[in-house]
């Protein structure tokens, strides 16, 4: 049980949210305990949802890579209730539990067959909470040689606001529905 | 008050106990999640409703991330404190390497 109980789903009427709700769950994430916690500041609830929901399920960054990267910061941020959470998408795009735990913990292991390109994204989600002081410009110029900067935007945003809201999940002492 | 409100709050006379444990849950957010626990949880609950509490918590998670990710860029205000737009190398000299307050940065001129 959540610190703050969730609004019953049945009680939301604001149309956006619900439909944000409905495309959450088809995503698989969120299931529907992290916007109808949100759903008590009704203004919030809607474009934060909006913003997890694009964030990861749009844009020009593979979506099995962002897949891996949420729950990397998930398990690092010791939020139980995203790191237990699932993309359909990403499994339906043949992304494994051996894929992303070898993300999560092994991703530098040559043996392990992440491309560079991939390393580097990992290595960029890993070092932003654990010691951000090593994301200088030779980092970021590291990055560019992989990414383009409109990708490379796009994966820090999209880090910076997963982790935000895994950080904030936590704190409500949150834990799967299932 | 902006400064004082991140050095010294908890021992400030300047902010309402409601203000003090809603600033003690952003910063423990960030450098001891550990301590936001249910009696945390129950203290928050004294002065804030659920509606205000999922606002402040969404709130500083959202600014916790952004802050970090902003950070790594490298940018800096377009703005001098004297309300003056200026270029990046600018405005790095008179914010520096470390953020402080518009207050304390206008203050030092």
């Amino acid at each position: 049980m959540t610190h703050i109980a969730p609004l019953p789903k049945e009680g939301i009427t604001d149309p956006e949210l619900k439909a944000l709700i409905a495309e959450g769950e088809a995503l698989g994430v969120p299931d529907n305990l992290f916007p109808c916690i949100l759903a008590r500041a009704p203004e919030q609830a809607v474009p934060l949802m909006r913003a997890l929901i694009m964030s990861h399920g749009q844009g020009n960054v593979d979506h099995r890579l962002k897949e891996i990267i949420r729950i990397l910061l998930a398990r690092f941020a010791n939020d139980k209730y995203f790191a237990s959470l699932r993309s359909a998408k990403a499994r339906a795009m043949g992304l494994t539990e051996q894929r992303i735990d070898d993300g999560c913990s092994f991703y530098e292991e040559d043996a392990k067959g992440f491309s560079a390109a991939e390393k580097c994204a990992l290595r960029y989600a890993d070092l932003m909470f654990l010691d951000a002081n090593q994301l200088d410009k030779a980092f970021y110029d590291e990055m560019k040689k992989y990414w383009t900067e409109a990708q490379i935007m796009e994966l820090g945003a999209f880090i910076a606001f997963h982790y935000g809201m895994q950080m904030f999940m936590r704190s409500l002492g949150a834990v799967p529905l299932g | 008050m902006l400064d004082e409100g991140i050095d010294n709050y908890a021992a400030s006379e300047r902010f309402t106990p409601a203000e003090k444990i809603a600033l003690r849950y952003s910063e423990l957010m960030s450098v001891n999640p550990d301590a936001v626990d249910a009696a945390f949880l129950d203290e928050l609950r004294k002065y804030y409703g659920h509606d205000e509490i999922v606002e402040l918590g969404a709130f500083i998670g959202f600014n916790l991330g952004y802050h970090t990710f902003f950070g790594t860029l490298k940018f800096y205000p377009l703005f001098s404190p004297d309300g003056r737009l200026v270029s990046q190398a600018e405005s790095k000299k008179l914010y520096g390497a470390a953020p402080i307050s518009l207050g304390k940065a206008g203050a030092a001129e």
